[in-house]
């Protein structure tokens, strides 16, 4: 026999098995309704690919994988979709998701599968693909996505089937092994094929002679396959515990198996990679322990995936009556369920229908003595003890200094706690606590980085833009510097300059050229337009400086008084001119509207002559408009000519 | 039905705190039987003087401080706090002498911490040492082997300190106080001028016997590991050895240290205590080394008879600190480096 290892602590609750695993399992038929939540499993959930009123056959997809760690949905009988909505899902939260609804029709019919009759021909490829359309996840409680752990990225030298079901009350696996031992082996040798033909140890506890027998039965000399029985502990079939029970090994923290060559699988995976290459069939049924005292008929079903516990509990007579707690999974490790609608999903492995004092009863519970059983019983070797003390401080520092992650959530420290002190809901607590605090650091994080990253910007562009000009700067200067050395005999440009203005004003002082009054009438005009603008402009950013009550405002009242008489003055001088030209600008503007105007009725009707009933009329209305505008522009042209005669006069005068 | 929602596991072992404390108080009983044979019905009656008192304390504490009384009543720890304080207690105690140090204990050094489980000293060794240092003789009033008290001498000297003959014609001293002053003698002058000597190891050897015997069964019971226990015995008599074959005349050998005194009482039933100790296994080690090497020190060199009062409170004080640097290393971690690789 294989020398196995122990674990650290451990403990030894009462294994109630026998009540569920004397009778075969009993297949029990579809139900009417089945409700499948599109998240099964670990990772991300699936994405339905049927709607409501489809009709689905037994084991057609209906949901695919989203991503490398998520898993596919078929559906488990033939009917119809009859809604895609939020149901309750199997957790101890009870909060709901989204679920496809299929309303069977009772034919249960197959759509087409595709059996493999020579597996053995098959490529790792082809293997890893049929195990993954078969929405395969581990059957033994997590439901981690089974094709993730079978493509590791070293090397693998064990597969461990997981066999222990050290859970109390459970006995779906036994159940299994007794009956389906060819398949599993043949899973197994599917899955050894799939990893480069490790060697296979099955752990398996030894309270399940039948189980180990017919393993052994079903085995024979030249595979590279050993059934391990080992002592009867709770929690060996916890994956690190099997691993160091089998091998010696522990798993790194924060590591996985694959980092020590190892690969663990559930018996009930294996099982379900053999119906899927070999059969062709998708995880669709699982089998379901249903025990408790409150169950009549306690046994193991093999049920359909998304049937709803009301109807399992049913079918194995529970008396709902005498329930007093419905545990999904088993007695350590197991959720409470309130509503009998949850449905069973690829990790139900059990309904423990207890009645009233089958299971530990809520006492309030005493302070804790720091005896130190929970340390013994700890097989993660932690300190309970302390990390209780930190959870309920909210130390969660220390907790975290004292390896709280690596704690497994088994339960043993709670069920030997003399003070009967729910251990693992503390430290629930601290870890959905430290989650959330991460996540705020981190958010916190984020946020500071992107102000400081934008602050930076900010800095750097002001920077580049002094930079620049101070280049454009340096550029010119040199230019000028040049220019300079280039003509050196010139004086100073700029006093040239100067005096180039200056001799082009006298120039024009002396000018004999007189203006044209039309010219003299243009500068006043502009004059008067710029003064105007520029008072404009000033108004404006005086009541802005006033609104910010900024400190130039008092320099821009000075600014904007001076330019109002400045205006004021042009204005006047232009109005002068103009009196002294005899000109009406009003009347000129007048003059000028209504040629526009008149334009403008002349092109309307020209438009509503094309679709028009009555052509003739309207080429009239057109004929009388285009005598309308001849005049117009006629009155114009006399009131500008007007303008060029009389100037003369009044220059003359 | 309604059905309930728990969180896991929904499965318990149904053990229970008092359960632990029951087995600590019967695990008592054989030296109690035993140091009754040798020194009379005093530790007996302390015994029920202590547990009354200890019980109403508890109760006014409790109702004071707003607690359900009888749960917490019911948990056995004030009791195993009672017996301890009236075990180590002499045999002529009077009535007051046990209610300081009942009082002491369950008022100051549990309940003001914040009570069971709070407390960072052991109830029980500060009662006791507290009485120590205020009552020095009445602390050491220790009886005699060869006749004791009848229980009509004991109940008149416990309640009104008066007894036939006086109370100096019964103390004697105990044989780790002889062993200790020895006047300029060797420890076999001592032995063959002092029939005392002998008397006294032969009964405390009993004594140590009886609840060595208490203690296996506690840890045959799974109430406490071996870790404290063995660490202390073992630290005490090392020392006790190396000192014994540097000068057998001086120092009593490791098996008169480890069978006089409290060793056994202090090594099973006090060192063991989990509140005040020591987390870890390996912490606990430390804690029980370290009390063993304090009473060795305290009981060669110091000036008191007995020493394991102060080593446990001395050790009680450096829990936390053993406890920081002994945290075991949890499942899949790498053992932590030697810190000696750095600073060759």
């Amino acid at each position: 026999m294989r020398k196995t290892w122990n674990f650290h602590g451990g403990v030894h609750p009462l294994e109630n098995k026998t009540q569920s695993n004397q009778l075969p399992i009993v297949v029990m038929p579809a139900p009417k309704q089945l409700v499948l939540p599109l998240s099964q499993h670990m990772g991300k959930a699936g994405k339905a690919v049927v709607k409501p009123g489809d009709y689905v056959f037994k084991g057609q997809l209906i949901a695919s994988a989203q991503g490398f760690v998520s898993a596919n949905i078929h559906a488990p009988s033939s009917g119809y979709v009859s809604a895609l909505e939020e149901r309750t899902l199997p957790h101890q939260s009870a909060l709901s998701g989204p679920c496809i609804v299929i309303d069977t029709d009772g034919k249960d019919q197959w759509g087409d599968l595709n059996p493999t009759i020579d597996p053995k021909l098959l490529s790792k490829s082809d293997l890893l693909y049929l195990i993954q359309a078969a929405g395969i996840t581990g059957m033994g409680g997590a439901g981690f996505p089974g094709a993730v752990k079978l493509q590791p990225k070293s090397s693998i030298h064990t597969l461990i089937i997981n066999a222990a079901e050290c859970e109390p009350y459970i006995t779906a696996d036994d159940r299994l092994m007794r009956e389906y031992a060819d398949q599993i082996i043949s899973g197994i040798q599917l899955v050894q094929q799939l990893l480069d033909q490790p060697q296979c140890l099955i752990g398996i506890e030894d309270n399940k002679p039948e189980a180990i027998a017919a393993l052994n039965h079903a085995l024979n000399q030249h595979m590279n396959i050993e059934v391990c029985v080992i002592e009867t502990k709770y929690p060996s079939g916890g994956e690190k515990q099997l691993i160091e029970i089998l091998t010696g090994q522990q798993v790194p923290n924060e590591g996985i198996p694959a980092d020590i060559g190892i690969v663990c699988q559930n018996v009930g995976t294996v099982k379900a990679v053999f119906d899927a290459i070999v059969l062709g069939q998708p995880l669709i049924t699982r089998i379901t322990t249903v025990t408790g005292k409150a169950a009549v008929n306690a046994g193991n079903y093999e049920v359909l995936i998304g049937t709803k516990v009301a109807d399992v509990l049913a079918f194995a007579k529970v008396d709902l009556i005498k329930t007093s707690r419905l545990v999904m999974g088993g007695p350590m490790m197991g959720f409470t369920i309130q509503d009998t609608q949850t449905p069973i999903i690829k990790s139900s492995n059990c309904i423990l229908a207890a009645a009233d004092l089958e299971l530990a009863t809520v006492a309030d519970h005493h302070s804790c003595i720091r005896c130190g059983l929970c340390e013994v019983a700890c097989p993660a070797e932690l300190l309970p003890q302390q990390l209780f003390w930190f959870a309920k401080a909210e130390e969660f520092e220390k907790a975290q200094d004292h390896n709280l992650s690596d704690c497994i959530e088994c339960g043993a420290c709670a069920w030997v706690c003399p003070s009967q002190i729910p251990l693992v809901q503390y430290y629930r607590y601290a870890k959905g606590r430290i989650k959330a605090l991460n996540n705020e650091t981190q958010l916190a994080e984020l946020s500071r980085m992107r102000f400081e990253t934008r602050e930076q910007r900010l800095v750097d562009e002001k920077s580049a833009k002094e930079e620049k000009r101070k280049l454009r700067a340096t550029a010119a200067a040199a230019a000028q510097a040049a220019k300079r050395a280039a003509n050196p005999t010139s004086a100073d440009p700029i006093a040239a300059a100067l005096a180039r203005v200056n001799k082009r004003k006298q120039e024009q002082q002396t000018a004999t050229t007189p203006k044209s009054p039309e010219e003299v009438y243009k500068e006043l005009k502009t004059a008067a337009a710029i003064t105007r603008t520029k008072l404009n402009k000033t108004s404006k950013a005086l009541t802005d400086a006033k609104a910010q009550d900024h400190e130039q405002a008092a320099g821009l009242q000075e600014t904007v008084i001076a330019l109002t008489t400045k205006a004021a003055v042009a204005q006047a001088k232009l109005h002068a001119y103009e009196t002294k030209l005899g000109l009406d600008p009003e009347k000129e503007k007048i003059l000028q509207v209504s040629v526009a105007k008149a334009n403008g009725t002349i092109r309307q009707l020209e438009k509503i002559l094309a679709t028009a009933a009555d052509p003739k009329r309207i080429e009239a209305d057109i004929l009388n408009a285009k005598a309308t505008h001849e005049a117009a522009t006629q009155a114009l042209a006399d009131h500008q000519t007007n303008l060029t005669k009389k100037p003369t006069s009044a220059q003359e005068s | 039905m309604a059905l309930v929602n728990l969180s896991s596991p929904h499965h318990h072992s149904l053990n229970k705190t008092s359960r632990l404390m029951v087995w600590v108080l019967l695990a008592t009983l054989p030296g109690l039987a035993v140091q009754s044979y040798f020194y009379g019905y005093g530790t007996l009656i302390n015994l029920l003087w202590a547990s009354f008192l200890a019980l109403g304390f508890e109760a006014i504490v409790l109702g004071l401080r707003r607690r359900p009384i009888m749960p917490y009543l019911t948990d056995g720890s004030a009791l195993v706090t009672a017996f301890l304080i009236a075990l180590a207690l002499p045999p002529f105690s009077p009535w007051w002498l046990t209610l300081v140090a009942v009082l002491f204990s369950i008022i100051f050094a549990k309940h003001l911490y914040g009570g069971l489980g709070n407390n960072p000293f052991n109830p029980a060794m500060v009662g006791y040492a507290l009485c120590l240092i205020a009552f020095p003789v009445s602390m050491t009033q220790w009886a005699g082997t060869e006749a004791t008290l009848t229980f009509g001498q004991q109940w008149q000297w416990f309640w009104l300190e008066s007894v036939t003959g006086g109370i100096d014609s019964w103390t004697r001293a105990t044989p780790l106080d002889l062993m200790r002053r020895t006047n300029g003698l060797t420890l076999t002058e001592v032995a063959s001028s002092n029939p005392q000597l002998g008397l006294g190891l032969v009964a405390s050897m009993w004594i140590n016997l009886a609840y060595l015997l208490g203690g296996l069964i506690l840890l045959a019971a799974r109430v406490f590991t071996w870790h404290a226990p063995v660490a202390m015995l073992a630290g005490l008599g090392f020392c006790a050895g190396l000192f014994h074959m540097g000068e057998p005349d001086l120092y009593p050998s490791a098996s008169q240290h480890l069978l006089t005194g409290a060793t056994m009482l202090s090594a099973f039933f006090i060192v063991t205590d989990p509140v005040s100790g020591a987390t870890s296994r390996k912490g606990k080690l430390v804690f029980g080394v370290g009390v063993g090497i304090l009473v060795f020190i305290i009981r060669s060199f110091g000036s008191y008879p007995d020493a394991f009062a102060f080593a446990i409170l001395l050790m009680n004080l450096s829990a936390p600190l053993i406890d920081t640097y002994t945290q075991p290393k949890a499942y899949g971690h790498q053992p932590k480096k030697s810190r000696s690789q750095g600073e060759e």
